[in-house]
């Protein structure tokens, strides 16, 4: 039953796709509409019953598997096209259908004035088809085949705007980034086919801990860890993701926010039995996360691109949750991952009613102020700020301090971590806040605004509304003291561990209840004193310091580092391989073989004279040779 | 069997062949080609009508009629051509006649 609803929430958005994408002309903006997004709202229902019945079934009788095709039996190697429905898989799939329903409701008014319409939703269903096929894989080969589709559904969502140069790049640069990552996870693939001889998650698992050597599990972990780095952002991947804010914002939100960029944490939490037997990959990954959630906080300070500071944020949030996930707190992770769906998806639909007020502008320098016309936009990012900041009582607050707290019970390394993620709260709060006072508290941007910013209609504001509403209290589900639902859900996922999850101990809560609380509160008063109370201060402070805005402002020049190392050189090669081996050793032997065959060819051409006499000469010539060879030969 | 033998029929009809191919071969002249052309034809119905007496079978002879049935066609139509293209061109040599070479 579970598996059957599984096929059809796979089947849904790739119906949709497949009805957008081959409608003859261009179908009616309702017909759209209803197709686009009525194919992921059916989807959300279904796997709302996925969930009602694992609730209503035993926790350690809710994993399902099922096969639909046989697709590779080859010299042993069995692969197929196989699906499992447990715990972990259906709560990314609540996430997917559901965030995405409402992105794609929010959508049908955002982008009713674009033309490519009819692109627009088939590509977002084809995006949620391909993370479904992601989270639902049974099998390694299906997650790497969801995990390039996703990244084709990026590349194309990112260069949505075709016309624009700058988009264009930046679905180029994401795609080739995120290509580094597919060749990690392939190779990791491989040596587990080597080693034991199985893709399918569950046997892969079985087997590990006997068949794969300590260096293997590394190795294999490490290729993983590729992967999940090019698709989460995290340091020194994380270069495409600012840029690939060039799409439209639903886009931000739906992919580049609250579901694919979280692919990563959903990696490392799917392979956890393969991470704990290879420590060093998950130290690896712990302090990769930390390494880029401090960063990328510090980064967002900086920024002046309403969408940029989100994308800076997303950045470091999925930080928390890759350094939760290598230091072995899954559940808090994955804890993470659904509060910051709703909150983030959240923020960048907010910032959307925004953009879509002031007809496309992004830049802070040219907001402020707009509390007064948007009143509805400030209420909910506020809401949203609140969340991410870690405001007590806010879900932010809870998944965040499950983390650190997690992170405090992982030994030496998770506390030096600790202080680090901790820190970063304090950022985070300061840059959230810098942009909600910058945008939507005065004062208004010099020369005000040419036409009044006006509000958006009711198909985005209840999405918008709702997620508020989520974003609000979705941490509620896990209390410190009070209730662990979401552990207690993924248990039975995590129950093959070869080591137990790192869960807090009552003291690591309260340490971190008590200093996160604090330093977060400080980072919002000080935004508030910057940027609320005396706006001329917070310029001040910026003009302070020149060359550290600067720094910050530029990301560090990861860019310019990675062009003076990485593309310059490679474009040098390819200019010599032109210039130099191509003309040589590519066309060369070609060109001969045509030369060759041309002068053969005028050769024969001189015997064509076109005279009639000259071919009887040749003719009458060869009747005698034959008539002589024949009687020479046969007369005998 | 009596009267000519069929060596003799053999050996006109070889002389006229080769005289035939002799002017196919030499002459530019379309006129003359054709007049080549028909000695060729004819050196062929000798031989038809030779064969034809030594077996003692009429079809032989058939055969020469239907010949010269189609030689004279061939020359009306030949003759035809040759006054066209010389009113059109005025030349009279094949080598010249020569534009719907492909």
């Amino acid at each position: 039953m579970a598996t059957t609803l599984g096929w059809l929430v796979l089947a849904l958005p790739l119906a949709g796709f497949l009805a957008l994408a081959l409608w003859p002309g261009e179908p009616p903006k309702p017909v759209t509409r209803l197709i686009g997004a009525g194919s992921i709202g059916a989807a959300f229902a279904l796997t709302l019953a996925i969930y009602a019945g694992m609730l209503s079934s035993a926790p350690d009788r809710r994993l399902h598997t099922s096969t639909l095709y046989e697709w590779i039996d080859i010299g042993g190697l069995k692969v197929d096209l196989a699906i499992r429905i447990d715990q972990l898989s259906v709560m990314m799939m609540l996430v997917i259908t559901g965030v995405g329903f409402l992105i794609h409701l929010y959508a049908t008014e955002y982008m009713g004035h674009e033309p490519g319409y009819r692109r627009f939703f088939a590509e977002m269903n084809y995006f949620v088809f391909s993370m479904l096929l992601l989270v639902e894989a049974e099998n390694f080969l299906f997650l790497i085949v969801g995990w390039a589709f996703v990244g084709l559904a990026s590349y194309l969502l990112i260069g949505f705007y075709y016309d624009r140069p700058v988009a264009v790049a930046a679905a180029r640069k994401a795609f080739v980034i995120n290509v580094i990552g597919d060749v990690g996870m392939v190779l990791a693939a491989f040596i587990l086919i080597r080693d034991l001889g199985t893709l399918d998650y569950t046997q892969v698992f079985q087997r590990a801990p006997s068949g794969l050597s300590s260096n293997a599990a590394e190795a294999v972990a490490l290729l993983l860890l590729v992967g999940a780095a090019a698709k989460s952002a995290q340091v020194p991947l994380h270069t495409w993701l600012p840029d690939a804010m060039e799409g439209p914002t639903p886009v931000s939100a739906l992919i580049h926010a609250a579901t694919m960029v979280t692919a990563g944490v959903y990696l490392v939490c799917r392979t956890h039995v393969l991470y704990q037997l290879a420590p060093a990959a998950a130290d690896t990954v712990a302090v990769m996360g930390c390494v880029t959630l401090f960063l990328a906080a510090t980064i967002a300070i900086a920024q002046v691109d309403i969408k940029r500071v989100l994308a800076w944020s997303t950045v470091s949030q999925i930080g928390y949750m890759i350094m939760a996930a290598g230091l072995g707190a899954y559940s808090a992770a994955m804890f993470h991952f659904l509060t910051h769906a709703f909150f983030k998806a959240l923020l960048f639909l907010s910032a959307g009613i925004v953009i879509h007020a002031l007809h496309g502008e992004q830049s802070l320098d040219r907001m402020g102020g707009l509390g007064r016309y948007l009143r509805f936009g400030y209420v909910t990012f506020a809401v949203g700020c609140l969340a991410i900041a870690g405001f007590p009582g806010f879900s932010g607050f809870f998944s965040k301090d499950d983390i650190l707290a997690s992170s405090l019970a992982a030994g030496s390394l998770g506390q030096a971590l600790w202080v680090f993620g901790t820190v970063a709260e304090g950022l985070t709060a300061f840059y959230m806040f810098r942009l909600l006072f910058r945008t939507f508290a005065d004062p208004e941007p010099p020369g005000g605004y040419t036409e009044r910013p006006h509000g958006s209609g009711l198909a985005m504001a209840v999405p918008v509304a709702i997620l508020a509403a989520g974003a609000a209290v979705i941490g509620w589900i896990q209390v410190p003291f009070g209730w662990s639902w979401v552990t207690d859900w993924l248990d039975p996922v995590f129950a093959d561990s070869v080591k137990p999850q790192v869960l807090p101990t009552d003291n690591d809560e309260i340490l971190t209840l008590a200093v996160s609380t604090a330093i977060s509160l400080a980072g919002i008063a000080l935004a508030w004193w910057l940027f609320f109370r005396d706006p001329a201060r917070g310029r001040a402070a910026g003009r302070a310091m020149p060359e550290a805005r600067e720094t910050l402002e530029e990301a560090y020049r990861f860019d310019e580092v990675y062009d003076e190392i990485l593309v310059e050189p490679g474009k040098e090669l390819g200019d010599a391989l032109r210039t130099e081996v191509e003309p040589i050793a590519i066309q060369g032997p070609p060109a001969a073989v045509v030369r060759w065959v041309r002068d053969f060819a005028r050769g024969l051409s001189w015997a064509e004279s076109g005279l009639v006499r000259t071919y009887a000469y040749v003719l009458i010539a060869g009747l005698v040779v034959v008539g002589v060879v024949f009687s020479v030969t046969v007369g005998r | 069997m009596s009267g000519v033998p069929l060596a003799a029929y053999l050996g006109l009809s070889g002389v006229l062949f080769l005289l035939g191919l002799y002017g196919v071969l030499v002459r530019r002249n379309p006129l003359l080609l054709l007049l080549a052309i028909e000695l060729l034809l004819n050196a062929a119905n000798v031989t038809l009508v030779g064969f034809s007496r030594y077996w003692n079978n009429t079809d032989g002879q058939i055969f020469a009629l239907v010949v010269m049935v189609v030689a004279a066609a061939e020359v009306v139509i030949g003759l035809g051509l040759v006054v066209a293209v010389f009113r059109q061109r005025m030349v009279l040599d094949v080598d010249e006649l020569s534009t719907l070479k492909g």
